[in-house]
């Protein structure tokens, strides 16, 4: 579905991303696995088209992404929910998960089905619907920042660390709505990164290692069938 | 005494509202493109000068006179609608997420172009039509007599306040451009496409400028050197009510026009310092502006 060819990305000069080639699939929930610092979030905002290669390639299906503007992602199915949430804290929660739906231009029915389908798999997200989403804590906007993403992912799915930050028993609930996505939404191709390996085990098809910028194991894990994940 | 305050407050309402046109943009524009356009003056006295050379055209060939207003807005429209896209795709967009010395520098310099440019075009003589203030004609209550022009000017830029707040509360566009304030990678993850928003924001920014030039017109004409005035003095309000801040903006346009009104009446002399010892005033107490805050980046 989506795939990484000989990336290389730099950071005011700092070279973060060296080669990276990997794929993440349809259907199935890729776990990059990473350090501080290595390149998990640097690999996403590439992805998304927040920054500028290098060299190499990202294609979408058979889609070249890089000569695409960055807003093109978003039109062409990828969702993309950061570690540090991103919510514009003067707009309600609902607001926030139907900005996407604004931008995209999504009609009436359309965009209620989303919500629906966000609120299904996030019941909280509807109790808080109305609250400003700058008065939520973080692990409530880490669920809502999902929400969001959710309501653009009609192919792939990106989550930088969500678990980072998260109470226990939030993280519990976050796991356990991951699996439930993944019973929902089947075809969907997930690219979850987390620091440690631990917390995802359970949900992961395949997990990539990343270390300062490199890709080192590109298939620790690659299960055949989903059912016996959850 | 009393008998003149009125007619005071209202000739300051009244060079409040049109000092409120060109700040109100000027905070648009910083708020969603981050860039202080220095140049936003001069985009002031060029509607200015088109709305005056469209009303003296009329005049010329004495159409009908009321044509004038409709040749006030679409002064404004014609300015926005040909500098705006065509100054922030060649130039602003260069600038983004440079430092403030380059932008000023950049603005500064397109400053020094459009100045060029409004001189070679229509000279260094001042133009002045008054016809569309003349046709409103005044009122009379209790012996004081009123310009309509003024009440109109007063009217308009109400309007503009809770225009631009509809705008950005229940439309599409301003939802968008709320994001794109909050955060722009944000914004474009979520696929909004921000040079879009970018051009109409700058756009929506020429429009208020060349529209608060053109309603001046009749009312004190235009003569070069007009941009900058109005520039500084567009600066002070943005600065006294917040960047980023329309209501503050309203709120300082109106603290600045009390200032100059009130020091050309009792002590001309103070007439160009007033507003800047307002903006003093208020900065030594809330550095951030009357509605600013210190992460203040919103509309």
């Amino acid at each position: 579905m989506l795939s990484l060819d000989k990336v290389n990305v730099s950071i005011e000069g700092v070279r973060v991303l060296r080669e990276v080639s990997c794929g993440i699939d349809e259907g199935k929930t890729t776990v990059l696995i990473g350090r501080n610092g290595a390149g998990k979030t640097t690999t996403l905002r590439a992805i998304m088209g927040l920054l500028r290669l290098d060299s190499g390639s990202i294609r979408l299906a058979a889609e070249d992404l890089d000569r695409m503007p960055p807003h093109y992602r978003a039109h062409a199915g990828i969702g993309y929910a950061p570690e540090d949430r991103r919510l514009v804290p003067e707009l309600s929660v609902e607001e926030n998960i139907r900005l996407p739906s604004l931008a995209l231009k999504l009609d009436r029915a359309e965009t209620a089905r989303k919500l629906d389908e966000v609120y299904g798999l996030l019941p909280e997200l509807k109790v808080m619907r109305s609250r400003p989403a700058g008065g939520v804590s973080g692990g409530q906007g880490k669920m809502v920042a999902l929400g969001r993403a959710l309501t653009v992912a009609r192919r792939v799915l990106l989550l930088d660390e969500p678990f980072q930050g998260l109470a226990p028993a939030l993280a519990l609930d976050y796991a356990r709505t991951l699996g439930e996505l993944r019973k929902r939404r089947p075809e969907l191709a997930m690219l979850i990164t987390e620091s440690s390996p631990a917390l995802l085990d359970r949900i992961a098809d395949r997990t990539l290692q990343i270390e300062r910028g490199e890709i080192l194991v590109t298939s620790a894990k690659d299960r055949t069938t989903h059912a016996s994940a959850i | 005494m009393s008998n003149a305050i009125i007619p005071l407050l209202l000739d300051s309402l009244a060079s409040a509202a049109l000092i409120f046109f060109a700040a109100v943009g000027l905070t648009l524009v910083f708020s969603v493109l981050r860039v202080l356009n220095v140049a936003h003056g001069t985009l002031y006295s060029i509607g200015g000068y088109v709305a005056a050379s469209a009303c003296l055209f009329i005049a010329s060939r004495q159409l009908n006179p009321y044509l004038s207003f409709v040749a006030l807005l679409f002064s404004a429209v014609f300015v926005a609608a040909t500098l705006g896209p065509l100054i922030e795709r060649s130039l602003i967009r260069w600038t983004y997420g440079k430092s403030e010395a380059v932008q000023i520098l950049i603005t500064f310099g397109l400053f020094l172009i459009l100045e060029d440019l409004q001189r070679l075009i229509f000279g260094v003589q001042s133009f002045y039509e008054d016809a569309p203030m003349r046709l409103l004609g005044t009122t009379s209550i209790g012996g004081v007599v009123y310009l309509n022009y003024q009440i109109l000017l007063i009217g308009l830029a109400l309007l503009v306040v809770i225009g631009l707040r509809l705008l950005i509360n229940h439309t599409r566009l301003g939802r968008l451009i709320t994001a794109v304030v909050a955060d722009r990678e944000m914004a474009q993850s979520i696929g909004i496409d921000t040079n879009r928003i970018f051009i109409l924001a700058f756009s929506l920014g020429v429009f208020l400028a060349a529209l608060g030039g053109a309603l001046a017109t009749p009312t004190s004409g235009v003569a070069p050197g007009l941009g900058a005035d109005i520039m500084v003095l567009a600066f002070a309000v943005a600065a006294i009510g917040g960047l980023g801040q329309i209501e503050g903006a309203a709120v300082a346009s109106v603290i600045v026009g009390l200032a100059r009104v009130l020091a050309i009446y009792w002590v001309p002399a103070l007439d160009a310092v007033a507003p800047y010892a307002a903006m003093l005033v208020v900065l030594l107490i809330r550095p951030y502006g009357l509605f600013g805050s210190v992460t203040a980046r919103r509309i």
